[in-house]
């Protein structure tokens, strides 16, 4: 057997108050791709930085890790050395494409870097032109011109795509991704891995693949190590581990993934986690609720009409309800203007939104799907009357909102609340849990409010002795629980959830979705819910909308967009998000 | 980019004009007649309305400010009605001393700050780092008038290595400038730089954890070249914002420094001209300060510009 391209034996991390990384051995042969998986926090980026030799000042690291055989070990190795390798003979792609490139010097320049740095390239001019074959060879659009262009001007996608010029400029013979795709959109995603697995593939490199996501591992990787821990609980060919996974923590993690697969009280399969307090079970708030919510009538659920916008064809009506829909739009649109541009020429106009027209019924679950930049987030926004439409209207419960003042919107403020994505920055850090959770309620004395914050938090799985405690005690799904508590704790009758579950792992993900769908049918609610996952939509929602460019172009029950999908920017969106079992027939052996 | 320069432009005259009806009502609303005050408390009513002609202040404010504002431009600033010699001369040449004591004490802080700043960024962790970084602290503390008193006790009484104040021409005498010099900018930078070395050391702390420096280690750049080449160039877009600020702060200051030594500078004249009740020649000295700190700011926000592309293309 030949040497391998990277050999790690025995790593252990540590910072002064604990040990990170517990003893991880692994090796990499020679052109290998191998895929890294895990959840926050398990210590699969402290891998890649210890490889790296970029672990901050106050961690210590030892263990052996080799590259080639050849090398010395990298973790005692001068910095000298590990300066003369690092880009050279091993490369890294970041996560965080918004932020890994130097904003203020053009791309073209920070790739011809690496390569003045190495000496690989004699000359800045001949590097120049080197970064413009390589922006070419990641398929960046008219490379001569990206290359002269800075980061801020480049797409998400894009910058990746630098990024991956920049790793593979000095052909290293192992690559490291850090969650290259995860800040991404879906299709943009699927372009993205296929390019690394296609140059990897090409021109030999090793790969180590770090992700949360399986699917991810699944496209490109021969070989997936599970971290959990700080310790890697198994190791074994990707078609494999995906179908008969042999470590418990593998088992759950990828029951945990499979949003398609439930257990018989239909119920996505969780993983038995730490939670503060107990389960979510029914306590005594919902009950009071029933009361509360008396507009619940039972009525036979509204099943959408299967619809499509045809190119050029007329705005269509999707999930037209008879009687009185919960939410009903009509010729919406949102434009905004963009500043800049010429000294006293008008401000250019974006579209936000185009002639959207829909309903959604009382106790529907909504999904609304779509891309960074298709409209989503400003529809929601409308709906949640935090932005205003330029024209059309929006009747929400019977109100129009639409250019409604503040005054008007109070009562509606309860009636309709919100949980958003990001689960640390939606709360104020320097308020208490209990204030938090109270802040929506008015005209309550302060006995009541204490009660509703109890019984609120309970019903969310929450115990009362967080009442006290700051945002950042709380871990993301912790602090997820908090914010739909708080949005709850109104009685409202329709939630919006925006991304609500998109910032979370795997098996927490599971947990809220298993929470929310619980409350929604407790509490008799409209669900709104927008996301860029289609697995999640799937699960959570029965009537699906495909956002894209501003318009809704296809809506219909969730199962049959799925299965049939009408329109093809759906079709692209669906197979770009394969299913737990296509993923395991595509990698079978 | 050149739009943006223009429109940057076009701010700066809107933001002049502004600043001179401003400067120009809040002068003339100020209690007292101003033929009066020109011709002291014992002149007669009839003497006082015919200065009040004389001076134009029998016609309507907007007149008076159009006719004020326009001679402005064209670099009259009126005749003084304590010596009766026209102002702008007297401007001119004391706005020349302010303008080469600011600079000089901007130049000074920046060449302190910037090396300091860093180091005490870099070596944070150490010693020597924490110790410098305390310095620093009791530097932002020390007032420029004191730290001027100082100055010139040290080395002008004790030392008797400078003059203790004063001023010398640049064209009579090249090194009597600069021993004029010294002292005055050293007081008025000392304390700028010290808050200018906080938030360079907090700017370049800040850069050091970004994303890209991490990207530029992974490139195989040392931490060094890394902040060199893609840090500090970040890390000088906050330092920049705070040194626009600071600027009005060392007008203020040179008033002061400008006592402490006696230079003959636009803040002496400034003190000197108020308590002689010269309105006009007030109105213009006030009028040059706020265009001088407007025109500082416009040269800042132009360098923003070039250092920040992101900024070349939005607003």
């Amino acid at each position: 057997m030949t040497v391998p391209t990277l050999s790690v034996s025995d790593l252990t991390v540590s910072s002064p108050f604990a040990d990170l990384l517990h003893g991880i051995s692994f090796d990499i042969a020679e052109g290998e791709r191998v895929g890294l998986i895990g959840e926050s926090g398990s210590g699969k980026s402290l891998t890649a930085t210890s490889v790296m030799g970029l672990l901050p000042e106050t961690l210590t690291a030892t263990g052996a890790i080799r590259l080639n055989g050849v090398d010395a070990d990298l973790l005692t190795a001068p910095e000298r050395r590990l300066n003369q390798l690092r880009g050279r003979t091993m490369a890294m792609v970041f996560q965080e494409p918004m932020t890994a490139l130097n904003p203020l010097m053009r791309v073209g320049a920070q790739v011809a870097e690496i390569m003045t740095v190495h000496h690989t390239e004699t000359g800045r001019r001949r590097a120049r032109q080197r970064a413009v074959e390589l922006l070419a060879l990641v398929k960046l659009p008219n490379p001569a011109e990206a290359a002269l262009a800075f980061p801020h001007q480049l797409s998400g996608g894009q910058r990746q795509r630098v990024m991956l010029a920049m790793a593979m400029a000095n052909d290293p013979q192992l690559l490291l991704c850090d969650e290259p795709t995860t800040a991404l959109d879906v299709t943009v995603q699927a372009e993205v891995l296929k390019l690394i697995g296609n140059l990897v593939t090409e021109r030999g490199t090793a790969l180590l693949l770090i992700t949360h996501d399986i699917a991810v591992v699944a496209e490109v990787c021969q070989r997936v190590l599970v971290m959990y821990q700080g310790e890697i609980v198994e190791d074994g060919p990707v078609g494999r581990v995906l179908t008969a996974p042999q470590h418990p923590y593998t088992q759950k993690l990828i029951a945990a993934s499979d949003l398609s697969s439930v257990d018989d009280r239909g119920r996505l399969h969780t993983m038995s986690m730490p939670v503060v307090g107990r389960p979510p079970v029914a306590v005594s708030a919902p009950r009071q609720v029933h009361a509360d919510a008396a507009a619940a009538v039972i009525r036979p659920p509204h099943r959408a009409a299967h619809q499509r916008l045809e190119p050029g064809g007329p705005p269509v009506i999707f999930n037209e309800v008879t009687g009185a829909p919960a939410i009903s739009v009509r010729d919406l649109s949102r434009q905004y203007r963009r500043r800049g541009g010429a000294l006293f020429a008008p401000a250019p106009i974006v579209h936000g939104l185009r002639d959207v027209s829909f309903d959604v019924a009382e106790g529907q679950r909504f999904g609304i799907v779509g891309e960074s930049g298709s409209g989503k987030s400003t529809l929601m926004r409308i709906l949640c009357a935090l932005d205003q439409p330029t024209t059309g209207t929006v009747d929400v419960l019977g109100q129009p909102i639409a250019g409604a003042s503040e005054r008007h919107l109070r009562d509606f403020r309860s009636r309709v609340q919100i949980v958003f994505q990001d689960p640390m920055g939606s709360l104020d850090p320097r308020m208490k849990v209990r204030d938090i959770v109270a802040e929506p309620l008015r005209n309550v004395n302060r006995a009541e409010s204490l009660a509703r914050v109890e019984a609120q938090l309970n019903a969310v799985g929450l115990d009362i002795d967080v009442m006290n405690r700051h945002p950042h005690q709380f871990s993301g799904g912790q602090r997820q629980r908090i914010s739909i508590a708080r949005a709850l704790i109104t009685r409202p009758r329709v939630l919006v959830a925006d991304e609500a579950v998109s910032a979370l792992d795997v098996s927490v993900r599971a947990q809220v979705l298993n929470l929310l769908a619980d409350l929604v049918d407790q509490y008799q609610l409209t669900l709104v819910f927008v996301s860029h996952d289609l697995g999640v939509i799937r699960h959570l929602c029965d009537t699906v909308a495909v956002i894209s460019d501003g318009r809704i172009v296809e809506c219909g029950p969730t199962a049959d967009v799925y299965d049939g999908p009408l329109h093809a920017y759906t079709r692209q969106l669906v197979s770009a998000t394969p299913s737990m079992d296509e993923l395991a027939r595509r990698v079978a052996p | 980019m050149v739009l943006v320069v223009l429109r940057r432009i076009g701010v700066f005259a809107t933001t002049v004009v502004v600043a001179s009806i401003v400067t120009f009502l809040l002068l003339s609303i100020l209690p007292g007649n101003a033929a009066r005050i020109a011709l002291g408390v014992q002149a007669s009513e009839a003497d006082v309305a015919a200065q009040a002609t004389l001076m134009g202040l029998d016609r309507p404010a907007i007149v008076r400010y159009l006719d004020w504002f326009g001679h402005v431009l064209i670099g009259d600033f009126g005749t003084s009605t304590v010596s009766r010699q026209p102002i702008g001369p007297e401007i001119t040449d004391a706005l020349g001393i302010t303008v080469i004591l600011v600079l000089t004490s901007v130049v000074l802080a920046l060449l302190f700050a910037i090396p300091f700043g860093i180091l005490t960024a870099v070596r944070q962790r150490k010693p020597d780092g924490a110790i410098l970084s305390g310095i620093s602290q009791i530097g932002v503390a020390v007032p420029g008038f004191l730290a001027g008193m100082l100055l010139v006790t040290v080395f002008a009484v004790t030392l008797r290595w400078l003059p203790a104040g004063g001023w010398v021409d640049p064209g009579e005498d090249v090194g009597g400038f600069l021993e004029h010099l010294i002292l005055p900018a050293i007081a008025l930078g000392s304390v700028q730089g010290a808050v200018l070395s906080r938030y360079v050391r907090s700017s370049v702390l800040e850069v050091m954890r970004e994303d890209f420096i991490r990207t530029a280690r992974a490139k195989g750049l040392g931490a060094g070249r890394a902040l060199f080449r893609h840090g500090l160039r970040n890390a000088a877009v906050p330092v920049m914002t705070v040194l626009g600020l600071q600027i009005a702060t060392l007008l203020v200051g040179a008033v002061v420094i400008e006592r402490v030594f006696s230079i003959p500078g636009l803040g002496s004249l400034l003190l000197d001209k108020v308590a002689l009740r010269d309105l006009p020649a007030v109105q213009g000295i006030v009028l040059v300060l706020v265009v001088f700190v407007l025109a500082l700011n416009f040269l800042v926000d132009l360098a923003f510009t070039m250092i920040d592309p992101r900024l070349r293309s939005a607003t």
